[in-house]
């Protein structure tokens, strides 16, 4: 009788805990991962190619689309590339904004990871509780920039628009009545501002019932602990970065080592891990929801008190305001040629990276001189972690590469870009 | 040379030349709105504003000559302020316009309003309004958008030669308008349109199709003239929205006549042939390729089998692309046929046939310094000639001009003599007899015996003395009209016989493509019957080349009733009509000159080729390809082509040589009736061919206007008046023609042109008699 | 010590019925979701919905065919043809928008100089073959005139952001 060998197992595209279109070749003993295989490009929309052919604030909303789950930071991180190039400085009010709606959207983003993590590995709880919250911080992009998703609020030279001083309101039907309305409505009275401050009152209470049900929870543990264990050299080798890197004890954070905008003047900490493991980078990710939280009562203070502008006062550069665009014969011209033609960009190369939810996003964008980009290389991090997944996938079992893949925390709208 | 300094660049530049033409020249920008390098000086918009070191205040750079050590600033702060202020005024008064303006996008207002202006007005108060003026059928206006920048008066005024535009009123009252109720007629004014650095002027058939970021550029090559002016044909979603001009300093500049600026707008006509048709039972069907080539292959064999290969016979347009007349001449020898012709407007074919070209090099032209005109109107046969020739004109140019008609060139003429057509002829002789005499050369008797004796005029003695003064640098141009001329063998005889003597250049001007027709067909223009004897005497079969007889053949109806009598008449063309329908049998559509590859050859022997800048409308196809297939179903050796490029390599090795074109010195006079009014010919400039007598806009220009013209003495005597519809005859026809008079016409005679309707019914007829 | 509490702890399902409790006051908390379609939450003012077209109160479109929104719009869903109307005017012949390339972006609306493209609260159209998503100017200026009230209102909303 002959022995039997390893064989193949295809797991994905179409695998509910594949994270979209991940093709896995896993070659098998049994049920013990020899080698695993990441197949990639399904998702492939060339986008780097895409905005080589329009003009750079064209390719705005196709940043969100990249990792469509932390949509403004992609967007920041292109719109700091051509702020680069341009070499101009934004609007402090802008600076707060943009931070303030990164922190949201790493919240946003850890919140799905968590629902999507826990529901791969058997805590159907945490998907439900996750994406309650997710929904408060969705309406706050919605009131900034009128979608829930693909903002397209970001903009070289600041934000599109100021945040509003209202939001919008519940209203009575025949399953709520006015005083569940009212219950509903209370923390819509005020402005964004206050609607966010009343979130991030309640959010560290959300975290807590978070660990309270996995933190010690055994089955967590167990599925968690000891798995996918890199250690800080190899983390750094592989070019690991955000909380992959950080959960292997490295302390490595682009918003306290290359601060941008306005981190510098945040009062925040680092968490890092000691093992390597994916309960590690599972403690990590639930310490940044309690920093960012942090983060982000510090800037709705810092805007309460300071009105401002939001975008630089450049029409060579942004389009004048809407009232002057009807009236004024400089403002329609500059109107026109900048939706038409947008505007150019000082020949040279810029590199720009972001402290992204998922590690270093970075846009490498060269300049010749036109209103297009010459060329644009975006670094996604998923893309980096994702390779790894061979290494940290030896020697487990199948049902851990489940848990590998939710701890690596891969979208592939970046990985295939 | 001076040696100065623009931005700290040391650059050298000739000692009184103007500022920005040595930063062009050195590739340093200066914005300017007023400043044309083919135009003169303005310097009104004040937009190109430098700091010059040691001049107190900046200066306009398009006005300040280059002097050695000049030190210039373009982008420093006393210049970049300057500039500024300009640009604010400018706007003060321009309206909000641009989401409605046709220039939006290409304007080079906006386009210096961002590089070189403020980002925001200071300025609140209400604006001026200027009235809109009408321009005539191609330009509109939009005229409170005027900068009074007067490049359109300047292009008027030095290159189109007429001052149809001009500034009226001061300050915040001057606006650019036309002399009252005139319109703009000129055959290059849609140069202005060009011109114009903001909305005013914009294209009138163009107005509100498209936005210029939409459009994708293809090179072309203007089909209506024997210049082949350079294109640029713009096309959105697979249609030609526009045409402009491609710099080619050696051919047409940067301009362009409205009649290959504006003919694209007949490519979608109703009466665009769209799919091969088949007349069976008297009803046309639409049919497929296959079904229509294999019929017309089968009629030909068999007619060719049975009348043999001299009952078939081709017209082929002048328009043809050089590809089309090489494989349409293949084709026609394959069948054993030499009957082929594209001298469709000419009636005498007796001796040699001269090469159609210009003599010289366009760029050369310019540099004749004397001119004979003969029979030629060439302002408006050949409009960028003219253009050519008005400049040559004011650089000191005498141009002489021995016409029928007393036409208004644009330019002064040295000495005009304007005679009727047998009259003109025996000057003509005159002149040669003259200049043989001086240069002691001998001419043949018909010479003599045509001049009669009779004593040269004092014109044309100076005209002789300056001839042969000139010597090389004399130009003798014989016009398209003279083609038209039963006498036409005459007149390039005469004016062979000055040149050689003289020296003098030789130019003979034809219509499109010709230059090319002439050398595919080489010798057998002489070998098969010509369009003459194919219209006397009804063929077996007749394959028309994208003609419309009545209006292409200078026979006109008669021609179209020798075809209704030939046995089958195959179309291959763009458009079709009633006349055509009726005496056609198969229709085959051809692909227009913006939708296949071609060559053009022009007057200067310049051999360019294009590639098509759209599909074939509908079902057509390219001419190459039709005749390529149509050569196979015949069984033709030599029909296997797979690329175009085949093709134009074989015709071009294939070529007759220009300097192969051979000169009489023998002719006989055709003699005219005596009785009756005397008919010149002349061509219209908007009804030369298919195409142009399609173009809606062009067909409402002044220039479209084909008037029976009469002297106001003739037209008194044969008792009618100025609009009036007068009875003449030909023959056993008659035709009633509305008349206008104007004493540009000699006595006794009337200009009856071609290519129109109701005087296609006139034919080649020489003269006409007047019914009662 | 310790050990043994984590030996008690894990020994009595500490952490599990830690977790059940959280769970378990869940279940009598006032529910957040609401009753869709009957209601729904609540929408900004800046809402990026369905694509529409606005005419003037006297009926005239707004719509002049300048084109900026075809040039601004990255996925090139909007195909404009324009021509001279009989009164002169500049106007659309041809305003079709795909809404299965376009990515709701608003660059549409931003580079409107006259307001007419706008985009709408309604986020839940749907079609039933590709045809029913491609929006010419008719469909367009139907949603326009359907939405009108909620339109004016929100850009008045949104008018001292822009």
């Amino acid at each position: 009788m002959s022995e039997l060998h390893s064989y193949t197992m295809n797991f994905g595209p179409q695998h509910p805990a594949a994270h979209g279109v991940l093709r896995l070749v896993l070659e098998m003993d049994g049920e013990v991962i020899k080698r695993a295989d990441p197949h990639i490009g399904l998702l492939h929309r060339a986008t780097e190619k895409l905005a080589e052919s329009k003009p750079y604030n064209q390719s705005i909303g196709y940043m969100d689309r990249l990792d469509y789950v932390s949509m403004m930071c992609n967007e920041h991180a292109y719109v700091m590339a051509i702020e680069k190039l341009l070499g101009i400085e934004v609007p402090l009010r802008a600076q707060y904004i943009r931070v303030m709606f990164d922190e949201i959207t790493r919240i946003l983003n850890h919140l799905l990871w968590l629902a999507g993590h826990g529901l791969d590995i058997g805590a159907m709880t945490m998907f439900l509780y996750c994406f309650r919250e997710r929904e408060d911080l969705m309406d706050a992009y919605e009131a900034v920039s009128g979608a829930r998703l693909h903002a397209t609020y970001y903009r070289p030279g600041g934000v599109y628009r100021d945040l509003p001083d209202r939001m919008p309101q519940y209203e009575t039907s025949k399953w709520h009545n006015q005083k569940d309305v009212d219950r509903l409505n209370e923390n819509r009275q005020g402005s964004l501002l206050d609607f966010i401050w009343d979130f991030t009152e309640r959010f560290p209470k959300h975290v807590d019932e978070y660990e309270t049900l996995l933190t010690d929870n055994r089955i967590w543990k167990q599925r968690t602990v000891g798995i996918g264990v890199v250690s800080p050299e190899r983390a750094k080798a592989l070019g690991f970065t955000g909380p992959m890197l950080r959960g292997s004890g490295v302390e490595w954070d682009l918003r306290k080592k290359q601060p941008y905008e306005v981190y510098d003047r945040m009062d925040f900490d680092i968490p890092v891990g000691s093992e390597g493991d994916t309960y590690d980078r599972y403690l990590v990710r639930i310490e940044e929801f309690r920093q960012s939280n942090r983060i982000i009562r510090q800037c709705v203070e810092w805007l309460r008190n300071n009105p401002g502008s939001v975008m630089v006062d450049d029409h060579k550069l942004v389009p004048p305001d809407r009232e002057a665009m009807k009236h004024d014969m400089e403002a329609l011209i500059h109107h026109f040629k900048l939706f038409t033609e947008g505007y150019c960009l000082p020949e040279g190369q810029a590199y720009s990276a972001v402290e992204h939810p998922k590690g270093e996003f970075g846009i490498y964008l060269v300049s010749d001189g036109a209103n297009k980009p010459y060329r644009l290389k975006i670094r996604a991090p998923g893309f980096v972690h994702l390779s790894a997944l061979d290494e940290m996938a030896r020697g487990h079992m199948l049902a851990d590469v489940v848990a590998l893949i939710g701890t690596q925390d891969i979208v592939f709208g970046e990985v295939d870009r | 040379m001076a040696t100065i300094e623009i931005n700290g660049q040391t650059i050298e530049a000739e000692e009184g030349s103007m500022l920005i033409a040595a930063a062009d020249k050195a590739g340093i920008y200066i914005p300017r709105f007023c400043y044309h390098d083919k135009l003169s000086i303005a310097a009104n918009c004040r937009m190109c504003l430098v700091e010059v070191e040691k001049a107190p205040k900046p200066l306009p750079a398009c006005a300040t000559p280059v002097t050695d050590g000049m030190k210039v600033q373009t982008q420093s702060e006393l210049a970049r302020d300057a500039q500024k202020g300009t640009m604010e005024f400018l706007l003060i008064n321009h309206p909000l316009d641009c989401p409605i303006c046709d220039q939006g996008g290409e304007c080079e207002l906006q386009d210096l309003a961002v590089g070189y202006g403020r980002d925001a007005s200071q300025y609140n108060e209400g604006k001026r309004v200027v009235m809109d003026k009408n321009l005539g059928p191609l330009i509109s206006t939009d005229m409170t958008r005027c900068i009074q920048c007067t490049r359109c008066v300047r292009f008027g005024q030095e290159l189109a030669g007429i001052m149809e535009l001009g500034m009226a009123g001061r300050g915040e009252h001057s606006e650019i308008m036309t002399f009252m109720g005139h319109t703009v007629d000129s055959e290059l004014s849609g140069n202005v349109i060009d011109l114009c650095p903001v909305g005013a002027l914009t294209s009138k058939p163009f107005r509100f199709q498209c936005r210029s970021w939409e459009m994708q550029n293809h090179d072309g090559i203007a089909p209506h003239d024997t210049v082949g002016s350079n294109l640029e044909i713009q096309v959105m979603r697979d249609k030609v929205m526009r045409v402009l001009p491609a710099a080619n300093e050696a051919i047409n500049e940067v301009w362009l006549s409205d009649r290959d600026r504006f003919s694209y707008e007949s490519l979608d006509s109703d009466q665009r042939l769209t799919t091969p048709r088949l007349k069976i039972n008297g009803e046309w069907k639409s049919t497929d390729w296959q079904t229509a080539l294999e019929h017309v292959a089968a009629k030909l064999k068999v007619i060719n089998e049975e009348f043999g290969a001299d009952s078939t016979g081709a017209l082929v347009s002048p328009t043809a692309t050089l590809e089309e007349l090489n494989l349409l001449k293949k084709l026609m020898q394959g069948m054993g046929s030499s009957n082929i012709d594209y001298r469709l407007r000419q009636q005498d074919f007796r001796g040699n046939q001269p090469a159609p070209v210009l003599g010289s090099s366009i760029a050369d032209f310019e540099s004749a310094s004397t001119v004979l005109l003969v029979d030629s109107n060439i302002r408006k046969e050949q409009p960028i000639l003219g253009l050519r020739l008005r400049k040559a004109v004011l650089h000191g140019t005498q141009v002489h001009a021995l016409n029928h008609v007393d036409y208004d060139f644009a330019f002064r003429t040295a000495s005009t003599i304007c005679l009727a057509p047998d009259a003109m002829l025996s000057e003509l002789a005159i002149l040669t007899q003259l200049i043989a005499g001086r240069t002691g050369s001998s001419v043949p008797d018909a010479v003599s015996k045509l001049a009669n004796g009779t004593e040269a005029s004092v014109e044309i003695v100076a005209l002789a003395n300056e001839l042969i003064d000139a010597g090389e640098n004399g130009h003798v141009v014989l016009g398209a009209q003279a083609r038209m001329n039963p006498n036409y063998s005459v007149l390039t005889t005469l004016t062979s016989l000055i040149s050689t003597m003289t020296g003098a250049r030789l130019a003979n001007l034809a219509e499109a493509n010709s230059v090319a027709a002439w050398q595919v067909m080489g010798a057998a223009l002489d070998d098969g019957k010509n369009t003459a004897d194919m219209i006397a005497e009804p063929l077996k079969a007749c394959l028309l080349f994208n003609i419309d007889p009545r209006h292409d053949l200078l026979a006109g109806d008669h021609a179209l009733e020798t075809l209704s009598e030939t046995g089958m008449v195959v179309h291959i063309g763009n458009f079709h009509d009633e006349a055509l329908d009726d005496c056609c049998h198969v229709q085959l559509p051809l692909a227009a000159f913006s939708e296949t590859d071609g060559t053009h050859i022009n007057c200067e022997g310049t051999v360019q080729s294009w590639t098509a800048a759209v599909n074939p409308l509908g079902d057509s196809r390219p001419g190459w390809k039709i005749l390529r297939v149509l050569g196979n179903y015949l069984s033709l050796d030599g029909f296997d082509y797979n690329t175009i490029a085949e093709v134009r390599n074989e015709a071009v090795a294939a070529l007759q040589p220009i300097d192969a074109s051979r000169v009489n010195t023998e002719f006989t006079v055709d003699e005219l009736p005596d009785n009756g009014l005397k008919r010149i010919y002349d061509l219209p400039l908007y009804h030369s061919d298919a195409l142009v007598r399609r173009a809606s806009a062009l067909q409402g220009a002044a220039d479209s206007k084909a008037a029976v013209v009469l002297h106001p003495d003739t037209l008194q005597a044969i008792g009618a008046e100025e609009g009036s519809s007068v009875k003449f005859s030909v023959g056993e026809q008659s035709v009633e023609l509305t008349v206008s008079s104007s004493n540009i016409v000699p006595v006794q005679c009337v200009v009856i042109p071609s290519g129109v309707d109701g005087c296609s019914a006139i034919g080649a007829a020489a003269s006409v008699e007047v019914a009662n | 010590m310790k050990r043994a509490a984590h030996i008690v702890k894990s020994l009595f399902l500490q952490e599990l019925i830690k977790g059940l409790s959280v769970t378990g006051r869940h279940l009598f908390k006032k529910k957040i979701t609401v009753q869709y379609p009957d209601e729904k939450t609540p929408m900004s003012f800046r809402f990026r919905g369905l694509h529409a077209q606005r005419r003037y109160p006297n009926g005239e479109e707004r719509c002049i065919a300048c084109k900026l929104c075809e040039a601004v719009c990255p996925a090139l869903a909007i195909t404009i043809d324009s021509d001279v109307r009989d009164d002169g005017s500049r106007r659309t012949t041809r305003y079709d928008i795909d809404l299965s390339k376009c990515i709701f972006c608003g660059f549409c609306e931003e580079a409107c100089p006259v307001d007419a493209i706008v985009e709408t609260r309604i986020f839940e159209y749907h079609g039933e073959n590709r045809d029913d998503l491609y929006y010419t100017k008719d469909k367009l200026l139907a949603v326009g005139d359907k939405m009108e009230d909620s339109i004016a209102r929100d850009r008045k909303l949104d008018a001292p952001y822009r």
